[in-house]
């Protein structure tokens, strides 16, 4: 594979996480615009972790996942009961004020000589982990496409057991799944956290990967993506948001013929799709449909 | 210190009047529709680079950019209309605003493939020196802005209230069901509805770009992180709300970046917010948003 | 000729089919009276007469037109009304304001200016309170405005769903006096009701319907012989 390839596979990877945290919440009936802020959180974390303190890169996106589940649990405490479009309201507000935190925030050290850290607007150089350790880029992506597996077992785990009707009933019908008993509040803050985390972990692996961060990489576009890509991917399976993330980085930048045209394509191809599938290619019913097929 | 807060004030006010109309829009079509049009900043400034295309190339006065601005806006609201919103109405809402979300994307690309320069220059308001009051200056555009916007507002006013298609538009918005039993259209008054709300933005963007003389892509997320902000500050669905949002925001961005700074003024808009929605704070939840 | 016929209509919501083949016909002039259970497919049937669902299957043609599946603006223009269950009048809007709303299709402004008066006269209290809103009326007063709001349409026939639903006995009185009077005045009136004994007083033509389809269809004699309808809608008070 060529490193172009590479690096696209590699994003198509790290952008796979935030989508799947996007898709979490909204399987449990909530829309956020804001999970850049914890993809943000995760990625400062993890960068001022290994660049800054020499941890090793395991035990940093440990951290930073924790990190990641307990910011969006303390956001979701106060706003999971709000409803629609309140909540996204709600998301897009916490993610724009992390944003701006990012650019205020200036706190460097010295690591061999050389100063690191996140400096405000200039961003924060020299995430090297990866390179200081000879880890090639076909060995990261490696890393990236074996983390994914892992979490997609865990969602497909998930599915087909009763905490996964459990979330699809909270989803679709609250009402329901209070008067079944389920403390519907308790649910999706356990869902804000598995998505914080989630997200913070594509965060650790996008600034190991890049080197380089800067607060605008965690703007509202970045937030958006992520449940555009949940939701044309496919609301019926957590294969929905890879595909999602499939269509737009790796269909459409990778073929050079839309690369400039990339947006113009994807945004009409979206529109259009949701007009046909409102829920997603491989929405509920065409998983069903699906399963019955299939061995 | 108090000239200060004079001129603060002043300055909020004006640029105030411009969220409001931005405000406005977005509650227009929240009333009737019930969803929130992502891709409304992104179609003002579709309007606006087609005013700034226009000028460029053929050279145009004030009103007639004016009128080019709000034609593209309400052009481009009605391509979003078409797309994201006619297809799912009475479905789902997420699928209408990640569709609107998408068209935004194309907008941003369209522009910046067909004029690639970061920043254009626009056609300033007006370029004479402020006007002086004792201690006190105010920027000529400024002062037009604010009039505009404010005549714009009652302009807006009589529409809803004096006029048979304000009555429908209020009908639907609050009872959509009985509007169509009591024989009124829906679906012809959504698409007019959008063109109102489209031109009241082309308004609203035409007299920021003109008042800053100058315009970047950015100026659609502005617009529409402006005019949701605005919009749910002041009560989601409210249209004194809208008014009132928008001057509030405008107020409260003037004096925090006097004493703050840029980056804190942004800040403390959003924690506001962030907090008005946790504490559910009664006025904000007039209208159903699930 | 019938006024409003309707032809094995089916309505579904999803895969839930609350109307299974419903066939019923209104006589023009009359008053209909449509009892069941809750449930049943009441409600249902006066949406999809009016448009705001559409049947699946059937025909409803009134008037000798076919209306199945047009916009409720439509139907209107057409000459139905329906007053919706819970009245669903604009609450904030004043009652004036509902009253033009429900003469939105009409172009004529004397004649509707007059209609207003016409109402002011039939419902006095309406006057009283024209520049309050009407979320500010009782519930009452908010039934009156919903059938002053859809006469204001000029119907040829009005549906009515439970008109008497949550109001006190002497209101329901009211209401049901006016029903009788607009029937002087020349309106089919087609109205859904539970009480079966106020409904008695003055249809003269009842259907029943029980899981989505009419179980009964009959005048007031024969549903006030049928010892099961008896029991079900009239038992109770006669106890």
């Amino acid at each position: 594979m060529d490193a172009y390839t590479i690096g696209v596979l590699t994003n198509i990877g790290l952008f796979s996480f935030v989508a799947l945290s996007a898709y979490l919440l909204l399987v449990a009936g909530e829309l956020s615009f804001g999970q850049q802020a914890f993809f943000g959180v995760g990625a400062y974390a993890g960068g001022i972790f290994t660049a800054m303190y020499g941890w090793p890169l395991p035990l940093a996106a440990l951290a930073a996942m924790t990190l990641g589940a307990l910011a969006q649990f303390l956001v979701g405490l106060p706003t999971l009961r709000l409803r629609g479009l309140y909540f996204a309201m709600s998301t897009l507000a916490a993610a724009e004020m992390a944003r701006i935190l990012f650019e205020l925030l200036h706190f460097q050290r010295e690591v061999k000589g050389e100063l690191t850290g996140p400096d405000g607007t200039q961003g924060f150089r020299g995430i090297r982990w990866i390179f200081e350790h000879g880890i090639e880029p076909i060995d990261y992506l490696g890393m990236v496409v074996g983390l994914l597996a892992v979490v997609l077992a865990g969602f497909f785990l998930v599915e087909r057991s009763r905490l996964g009707a459990t979330l699809r009933g909270v989803g679709q019908d609250p009402e329901l799944a209070a008067s079944l008993g389920i403390d519907i509040q308790r649910v999706k803050l356990g869902v804000a956290a598995a998505a914080g985390a989630l997200a913070a972990l594509g965060g650790v692996l996008y600034a190991h990967h890049n080197t380089y961060i800067e607060p605008r990489n965690f703007d509202i576009m970045l937030g958006v993506h992520s449940l555009a890509y949940a939701l044309i991917g496919g609301l019926g399976t957590a294969f929905g948001p890879l595909l999602g993330v499939v269509l737009d980085i790796g269909a459409l930048e990778g073929s050079r013929v839309f690369h400039d045209y990339r947006m113009i394509v994807f945004g009409g191809l979206v529109a259009l799709l949701l007009v046909f599938r409102p829920r997603g290619l491989l929405d509920e019913r065409m998983v069903r449909w699906l399963r019955a097929r299939l061995p | 210190m108090l000239a200060d807060l004079i001129q603060n004030t002043l300055d909020g006010l004006s640029i105030g009047a411009a969220y409001a109309l931005l405000a406005l829009g977005f509650t227009l079509i929240f009333g009737v529709l019930r969803r929130a049009n992502l891709s409304y900043g992104a179609a003002i400034m579709f309007g606006c680079y087609c005013a700034t295309w226009t000028h460029l190339n053929f050279g145009a006065g004030l009103l007639l950019l004016a009128a080019i601005t709000v034609a593209g806006t309400v052009l481009a609201g009605a391509y979003v209309e078409r797309l994201c919103f006619a297809p799912h109405r009475g479905g789902s809402m997420i699928a209408a605003m990640v569709a609107s979300f998408a068209l935004w994307m194309q907008f941003e690309e369209l522009v910046t493939l067909v004029m690639p320069t970061h920043l254009y220059a626009f056609p300033a308001l007006y370029e004479g020196a402020p006007l002086a009051f004792g201690p006190y200056t105010l920027r000529v555009d400024a002062l037009v802005m604010f009039g505009a916007a404010i005549a714009a507002c009652a302009l807006l006013w009589g529409t809803l209230y004096r006029t048979r298609f304000g009555l429908a538009v209020r009908a639907v918005t609050e009872q959509p069901a009985a509007a169509s039993l009591a024989g009124i259209n829906l679906p012809w008054v959504y698409v007019r509805v959008f063109a109102l709300a489209s031109a009241i933005g082309g308004v609203a963007g035409y007299l920021v770009v003109a008042s800053h003389g100058q315009i970047t892509p950015m100026l659609g997320m502005w617009s529409t992180l402006k005019g949701l902000l605005a919009m749910m500050l002041g009560g989601l669905g409210s249209l004194p709300g809208a008014v009132v949002g928008g001057l509030a925001l405008g107020l409260l961005e003037a004096h925090s970046q006097w004493f703050l700074g840029p980056q804190l003024r942004d800040l403390i808009a959003y924690l506001l917010l962030f907090v008005l929605l946790a504490a559910r704070v009664p006025w904000m939840h007039t209208r159903s948003a699930s | 000729m019938s006024l409003l016929k309707i032809q094995d209509v089916v309505t579904a919501y999803g895969k839930i089919e609350a109307l299974k083949g419903v066939s019923l016909e209104v006589a023009p002039g009359s008053i209909t009276c449509l009892l069941g259970p809750n449930g049943a497919g009441k409600t249902t049937l006066m949406m999809t007469v009016a448009g705001i669902l559409k049947p699946r299957k059937g025909g409803i043609s009134f008037a000798g037109e076919e209306i199945a599946g047009r916009a409720p603006h439509d139907i209107v223009a057409r000459g139905v009304a329906l007053v919706p269950e819970n009245r669903l009048v604009f609450p904030a809007m004043t009652v004036l304001e509902n009253l033009l709303a429900g003469a939105y299709q009409r172009g004529d402004k004397k004649a509707v200016a007059e209609d207003i008066d016409r109402m002011y006269a039939r419902f006095p209290r309406l006057r009283e309170r024209s520049a309050q809103h009407a979320g500010t009326l009782s519930g009452g007063e908010q039934q009156m405005l919903a059938v002053a709001r859809a006469l204001m349409s000029r119907p040829r026939l009005l549906l009515m769903d439970e008109p008497s639903l949550g109001l006190a006995p002497l209101v329901v009185e009211e209401i049901f006096r006016i029903i009788a009077e607009l029937h002087r005045d020349g309106v089919s009136i087609f109205f859904v009701e539970q009480n079966a004994h106020m409904a008695l007083k003055v249809a003269q033509h009842f259907f029943l319907i029980e899981q989505g389809r009419i179980s009964f269809s009959g005048t007031p004699g024969a549903l006030a012989e049928d010892e099961v309808i008896r029991r079900a809608y009239l038992g109770s008070a006669q106890q």
